[in-house]
Order: C-alpha cells, then sequence, then structure tokens
C-alpha cells in the first residue's frame, strides 16, 4: 500500500460507509467498479438507503468502472487532480456510464485525511532561582570616618593637599595628584542637581538585597561647598522624577540645577542608606 | 597602614545580593535531565565526525563544528576524578555544609568531564584518580541533582 498526498487508497473505500449521506442517493440504484492498478479492486452497491462497499478481484455487473492509478485516485478524491486533465492524459478511463461518478460527489460527504497521530511535544526544563549571597563589606579607616558622618548627619568630603580637591565619597589618594589626601571638610547638607539618570533596571540592592523600585533617579549633586565635578552620588525622591531641574554648564555660563536636600534616616547605622534619598528644597 | 590612619573608624557592613535569574535547560539538556530523572540514565552525546562523546552533552562538536544533538548514547554510572577543589567556607547557596568536594568526573566512556560533588570519603583522602560511581537522588529532581553525589565505588 502505497501513500499519495498523505492518504492511503484503502482508507478511502474503508471510510465510505461513515460518508454516506442517504439523502445525496436520492434512492439511487446502481453498482459502480474501482479498479485501482497497484491498489485493488473496489465494488460500490447503491440501493435506495443502504450502500455497500466491498473489495472484490470481480467487477462484472457494474454499470461503470473507473480505472486510475492509486496517486491519480487520491488526488481526484482530495480535488488535489483535476479530473478532465487525468483523462486527457491517460490517467483516468471512465468505463460505461461515466457521469454515475459525478454523483458520488452528492452521495459521500468529502474525504478528509485522518489527522496524524500528535507527537508528544518534548519536556523542556526552566529553572527560576533567586541566590542570595551574603557579603561584608569592610570600609576601611577613610572611607569608615565618611559613613559615621552620614551616622551624624553629616557629609563629609576629604581634600587633596596638593590641589586642593574635594572627592565624597572620599578616598585615601587624590588619584591626579598621586598623593595622600589627609584633610577632611564638611560639605553641603544641601546642593544643586546637576547630574540626573533615569533608571529602568530593577537592579537588586547590594546591601538588602531588595529589587529597586522603577524607574528611580541616580543623580549627581554638586553640594554646597563644591565645585565643578565634585558631584556626589545618591537617589532623587521616586515622585520628583519629572520635577527636578538639571543644572547644565555651558563654558562659563551656568543653569543651575534644582536645589535639594537631603532626607536622613529615622535609623542611622553608618551606612550609604543613612540618606534615603535627596529631595527638592524650593518653596 | 599608614601611621596617620586613624583607625577607629574601621568597621564591616553586612551586605546581602539576591540574584534573582531564570535558566532554561534548552532542548539537548532537558532531555539530558528528564532522562536522569526519569530513567536513572545519565546520557551522552557522541559527535561521529571526531568520535568525542560529550558529558554534559553538547549541540554542537566544538572541533568539528556540526549538529550532533541526535547522537545520543547511553552511558554507565561509574568514572574517574580528574580533578577536585574542596570548598571549606559555608554560604547560603553552596548546596553542602563545609567541608565538601566538589570534583571533575570522566564517565567511562566518555571525553569530557563533569562537574559534580563527590561525597562518602573522607576529604583528606581524595586524590586524582579516585574510582566513582553516581549516587541517585531519592526524590525526582530538574536539575543536575538527580545525581547526588558521586562516591567511591
Amino acid at each position: 500500500m502505497t501513500i499519495y498526498f498523505d492518504v492511503a487508497v484503502a482508507d478511502i473505500f474503508a471510510t465510505m460507509p461513515r460518508r454516506y449521506r442517504p439523502e445525496g442517493a436520492q434512492g439511487l440504484q446502481t453498482t459502480l467498479g474501482y479498479d485501482i492498478r497497484g491498489e485493488g479492486r473496489w465494488k460500490l452497491t447503491l440501493a435506495g438507503d443502504r450502500m455497500e462497499i466491498e473489495s472484490t478481484g470481480d467487477l462484472s455487473g457494474c454499470a461503470a468502472i473507473l480505472c486510475a492509478d492509486g496517486e491519480t485516485f487520491a488526488g481526484l478524491t482530495l480535488g488535489r487532480i483535476d479530473p478532465n486533465e487525468a483523462m486527457r492524459a491517460g490517467k483516468l478511463q471512465l468505463e460505461g456510464d461515466g457521469e454515475a461518478f459525478a454523483a458520488t460527489y452528492r452521495i459521500f460527504q468529502k474525504y478528509s485525511p485522518p489527522i496524524p497521530a500528535i507527537q508528544p511535544s518534548q519536556e523542556l526544563l526552566v529553572l527560576k532561582k533567586t541566590i542570595s549571597v551574603h557579603q561584608r563589606f569592610a570600609t576601611g579607616p577613610v572611607f569608615g570616618k565618611f559613613l559615621m558622618g552620614l551616622k551624624n548627619r553629616k557629609i563629609l568630603a576629604i581634600k587633596c593637599p596638593s590641589c586642593g580637591r574635594l572627592q565624597s565619597p572620599p578616598r585615601e589618594a587624590c588619584a591626579i595628584c598621586r598623593v595622600r589626601n589627609s584633610e577632611w571638610v564638611e560639605i553641603g547638607p544641601k546642593g544643586e542637581m546637576r547630574m540626573l539618570e533615569y533608571c529602568y533596571y530593577a537592579s537588586p540592592d547590594p546591601l538588602t538585597g531588595e529589587t529597586r523600585e522603577t524607574p528611580y533617579g541616580a543623580i549627581g549633586i554638586l553640594l554646597d561647598g563644591c565645585r565643578d565635578e565634585e558631584v556626589f552620588w545618591h537617589l532623587l525622591r521616586p515622585d520628583q522624577l519629572d520635577k527636578a531641574r538639571r543644572g547644565i554648564v555651558l563654558g562659563d555660563k551656568v543653569i543651575h540645577g534644582s536645589r535639594l536636600r537631603p532626607v536622613w534616616n529615622e535609623t542611622r547605622t553608618g551606612s550609604i542608606d543613612d540618606i534615603l534619598f535627596f529631595e527638592i528644597d524650593e518653596a | 597602614m599608614h601611621p596617620n590612619f586613624d583607625l577607629s573608624d574601621c568597621y564591616t557592613i553586612q551586605g546581602k545580593l539576591a540574584l534573582p535569574y531564570t535558566y532554561f535547560a534548552g532542548s539537548v539538556g532537558s532531555i539530558f535531565l528528564t532522562t536522569l530523572r526519569d530513567r536513572r540514565k545519565i546520557m551522552g552525546i557522541k559527535c561521529h565526525t571526531c568520535g568525542k562523546v560529550f558529558v554534559p552533552p553538547r549541540q554542537t562538536c566544538e572541533r568539528c563544528l556540526e549538529d550532533i544533538r541526535d547522537q545520543w548514547v547511553e552511558l554507565g554510572d561509574t568514572g574517574t576524578l580528574e580533578n577536585f577543589t574542596v570548598v571549606r567556607y559555608a554560604d547560603r547557596h553552596l548546596p553542602r555544609r563545609p567541608p565538601f568536594v566538589l570534583g571533575l568526573i570522566r564517565l567511562d566512556g566518555a571525553d569530557t568531564p563533569l562537574l559534580h560533588l563527590v561525597a562518602g570519603v573522607v576529604v583528606d583522602r581524595v586524590a586524582e584518580g579516585l574510582r566513582v560511581r553516581a549516587v541517585f537522588a531519592a526524590q525526582p529532581e530538574n536539575t543536575i541533582l538527580g545525581i547526588d553525589h558521586f562516591q567511591p565505588l
């Protein structure tokens, strides 16, 4: 048995009783033969409301006989091959009352190929997890002094003895002059917003492990007592993201940004979170 | 330390980093893990061109660059410890209490090593060349921990 167009010829005949429509036959009484080369012979008997299909070698007594190869017959059944063209090509021959075969389109519901068994889809594994890593940050003497300043509501900067620039958060050395920083000064706590980044990535806070609400504003504040690029990094009050103005420096010209003040945490532990965020300090 | 530094402000801050992630095992990786879970078999993939057997399996041969995803071979439970390290610190993301051994185990018939836990042996007695056998997890598991650990033969 060969498969043409995903269809077995035997299956077309086997499904005829199921597809039979007595109302389409309208009392037609005839016997039709099918001679499908390489597949077999079938005899269709229509008698009133009854129909019978049998696989048989003997097609004698049929009013008409259809001869075709399996591919042509399957193609005709599915509507993939045009009967007139098949006749012209010599692939389809009708003996006897050929019109009787046209009536079978009324008598039987359209053949539809069996739905192939659905392959079970592969099980794909996905693992969702949250790794929690405990960490300890050693402050060192310089950063520790800065954080202790925050605990006492003071923002400290360290001053380069050579060029005089301020760094906050402080570093042990001025990387430009390559000298050790020594002098401490208190700056701010108020200042002017010079930089604003809208952050849409919900980065985890490395101290708490909690995911930040987005968008949040990471800002650079030029605290009072600082100049040029001596900006201090922190967060903007979330509901003031669109309200605070960013200052701009164009050569000698300065367009000032919003004045900001720190909002201190009630419980301060000597951490950068001792300042919750900065908020607008304007009437 | 510079003598002028005031050490009174030195202290440590506790931090906790949470890293949410989604790991997709992929088509080949999923077959490997589900076979481990359902049939308790360790499967590898063999490149028919160079003959290399990959465990854990991979979709493409690294040498021949050929698609080898359907060329599954079944391996046994035994192998040889090729290399190892002893983990001596505790953390929540680690699979065992320290000290424990992470080993690179080359299964018999495989050409690549598989990273896994080596247990059932005194840590200081672990050595390269140790013959080990896979011990499968008692409960079904959708990760490489479908093998609970390897232990000496």
